[in-house]
């Protein structure tokens, strides 16, 4: 669309040294941004969590360079609280209705379920969008259809499969995702694999079912040592144990889960012209990551969360490396100038984000 | 003179440049060249954040980040400074750490409870009809299948029923009473909003030779109905997600993991206070039938030897439910006012 934008000269996989993307921020700063933003939340009685999440993302985009450059989260708190109150509606009329009229309540779940692919492209379109790198912002094109395939449908028969089709539905899903986000007028290329993701879940699963045997084990020999029948007391205690062993457990199978994963998609996504990706992330190194993040959150009753997260960020930077094109200069933000008067008006009213998350 | 990278509108290029700051007007210099020149109130200055260098957004749409993550603009407004001190004061973040759990528990263990009980007194009929039976619904297609129980012993749980109910002087149409036969839940009996209340087929026969204690558990069902406990439950869950939903905004899996054992914490407190109040109803109509506390008390003692053989499906039960020991000695010691 512009004459800046030829077509470049570089060949994939040509002599240029990537970038190694880095987390700048540290656990000490994001502990006061995080405790001042659940006082302020609580004290609004929920209002401030939309200046919280800006205020969060704008620290941990803003903290995370590539080449010199940031990253910008550009939303603003009102946006945010406009999409949380109107989930937030809708939340409430679910729930208000299924807690008093349970058989409306199925109904309206049935109802709900058609919202669902649109409320993820919503979503979607909005994090891009809010999303900047070196005066360009993201976008994401996706489609009702689509969505609704992949996230509704398929998903559905996988069940019926007993779940042997999921890993191809989440290769699906992800596909999804990755090839719908543009990055100004580039948009992105990924060929992923079912393999990889037949490869991940395989081994998650034996992992989580050896696990699980010598859970049960030690697990039965406490209880057997300390149980004492027809008192609650001993049961609680073996529960006590469990929440966090379980905790533990589960986040470590997500790190390797999860790494596996990453290195896939970003091993084999590019933005066209603009950038390829490099991930190498351990399996292992994440897995414990995680597992050791969990704990110290339970045992120090929340408070190790800002420390924990910046943790994660940082590793995940660390194993991340971004080959530059020659076309990353020329890129150009199609998004303000394409779109017609009425599609920026349309994009205005619902320019909010959704998710409740 | 400022040294940072110019970002132009609306495109990836980006130009190493400096910034000189004049008392009016603000010009951005790349290469000895002046390539951006504005007065100082058409220039948007971000929020402040530890760590990272405050940027200045212009009219077009083009940037200048300065390389210094420290440096703070003299014009800036003081508003966008406040929250980044708050944030870095260490005594606010003390107060924060004290006023957080405090909070938390004045929000999910008054406010949500008082509203929930509000909302309870201003519930229609109509709704506590339908929710009833909306209910029962259900609970009838999923775990509850017709009973086995003969005719016989059929009509004595009824007869025991219409007594008690016609005994203290409560509307027969509104309170009725129905025997299933349910795996799922064991020897236990329930109570619906509307004052239907279900008698398990297990239950009826552990019972059959202890029509008191029988009496004393459709009393203390009887009490739930009448202190619209489970109407105050949904109420309670429905205010509690409310309340859930609009804080989990920004906090993550912590927040929700917290703030989810809170309510489920709260639920249970919740529910162990509702059946002391349904045993005291119970106590307080026994009573009026010129039973005693000793009465009830003994027909809960008639529990104790099935509550051992089985701790397995009243585990459940007991959850929700005070210890049996405990309430047979509030039911020995209660006196009538």
């Amino acid at each position: 669309m512009d004459s800046t934008s030829t077509p470049s000269a570089a060949e994939p996989g040509s002599q240029i040294t990537p970038s190694q993307l880095q987390f700048t921020g540290n656990a000490k700063e994001y502990f006061g941004i995080w405790i001042v933003n659940i006082l302020l939340t609580l004290l609004t009685l929920g209002i401030y969590s939309a200046w919280a999440t800006v205020r969060t993302k704008q620290y941990f985009y803003g903290h995370t360079v590539l080449d010199g450059h940031r990253f910008d989260y550009l939303a603003t708190p009102i946006q945010i609280l406009k999409g949380r109150l109107l989930a937030v509606g809708l939340f409430v009329i679910y729930s208000v209705v299924s807690g008093y009229l349970p058989l409306v309540g199925a109904l309206l779940a049935l109802a709900l379920a058609l919202l669902v692919p649109w409320m993820i492209n919503q979503g979607l379109k909005f994090s891009m969008r809010m999303t900047r790198y070196r005066n360009i912002r993201f976008a994401f094109k996706g489609n009702y259809g689509e969505a609704m395939v992949n996230f509704v449908v398929l998903p559905f028969f996988s069940i019926f499969t007993l779940y042997l089709l999921l890993p191809w539905v989440l290769k699906r899903i992800d596909a999804y995702i990755h090839s719908n986000i543009r990055y100004g007028d580039k948009p992105v290329r990924v060929q992923l694999e079912g393999k990889a993701y037949y490869k991940a879940a395989l081994l998650v699963v034996l992992l989580g079912i050896l696990v699980m045997m010598i859970l049960g084990v030690v697990l039965s020999l406490v209880a057997g040592v300390s149980m004492n029948p027809g008192d609650i007391g001993s049961s609680q205690v073996v529960l006590v144990l469990i929440v966090p062993a379980y905790l533990f457990v589960i986040s470590a199978l997500q790190g390797i889960y999860q790494a596996q994963i990453r290195n896939h998609i970003l091993n084999n996504a590019q933005i066209e012209d603009v950038a390829e990706f490099k991930s190498n992330l351990v399996p292992q190194r994440y897995a414990l990551i995680l597992a050791t993040n969990a704990a110290a959150i339970v045992l120090t009753a929340g408070l190790a969360f800002p420390w924990a997260k910046v943790r994660k960020v940082k590793a995940l930077a660390a194993a991340t490396q971004v080959v530059l094109l020659p076309g990353a200069d020329l890129v150009l933000d199609d998004a303000q100038q394409a779109d017609s008067s009425f599609a920026e008006e349309a994009a205005n009213v619902f320019d909010v984000d959704i998710s409740l998350t | 003179m400022v040294k940072g990278y110019f970002y132009l509108p609306n495109s990836s290029r980006v130009q190493e440049a400096y910034a000189r700051l004049g008392d009016e007007h603000i010009a951005v210099y790349a290469e000895d060249e002046c390539v951006f020149e504005s007065t100082l109130t058409a220039v948007n200055v971000a929020a402040h954040l530890p760590g990272q260098a405050s940027e200045l957004t212009f009219a077009d749409g083009a940037r200048f980040v300065p390389h210094d993550v420290a440096y703070r603009w003299p014009f800036q407004q003081r508003k966008s400074a406040l929250l980044a001190r708050l944030e870095s004061n260490l005594a606010l973040i003390l107060c924060a750490l004290v006023a957080t759990p405090i909070l938390l528990y004045a929000l999910l263990f008054k406010l949500v409870p008082g509203i929930a009980v509000t909302a309870v007194q201003t519930m229609p009929d109509a709704v506590v009809e339908q929710m009833g039976q909306q209910s029962m619904v259900l609970i009838e297609r999923t775990v509850l299948s017709p009973s086995e129980l003969s005719a016989q012993e059929q009509h004595a749980v009824f007869t025991l029923w219409h007594d008690t109910v016609a005994q203290l002087g409560l509307p027969a149409e509104r309170y009725r009473i129905d025997v299933y036969r349910s795996d799922h839940f064991g020897a236990n009996a329930f109570a619906l909003p509307h004052g239907q209340v279900v008698v398990t087929d297990e239950l009826a026969r552990r019972l059959a030779d202890h029509p008191d204690a029988l009496r004393a558990i459709l009393l203390h069902e009887i009490g739930h109905v009448e202190r619209m406990h489970s109407v105050r439950l949904a109420s309670q869950a429905a205010v509690a997600s409310i309340a859930i939903a609009m804080l989990v905004g920004d906090m993550d899996i912590v927040a929700e993991v917290v703030l989810g054992s809170g309510s489920a914490l709260l639920d249970l407190q919740f529910s162990q206070n509702m059946e002391w109040e349904a045993d005291n109803y119970a106590l307080m109509q026994l009573e009026r039938l010129g039973c005693s506390g000793e009465d009830f008390a003994q027909a809960l003692e008639s529990l104790v030897p099935l509550d051992e053989e089985q701790s397995q499906s009243w585990l459940k039960y007991l959850s929700t439910h005070p210890s049996l020991q405990e309430r047979i000695e509030h039911a020995r010691n209660h006196t009538t006012p």
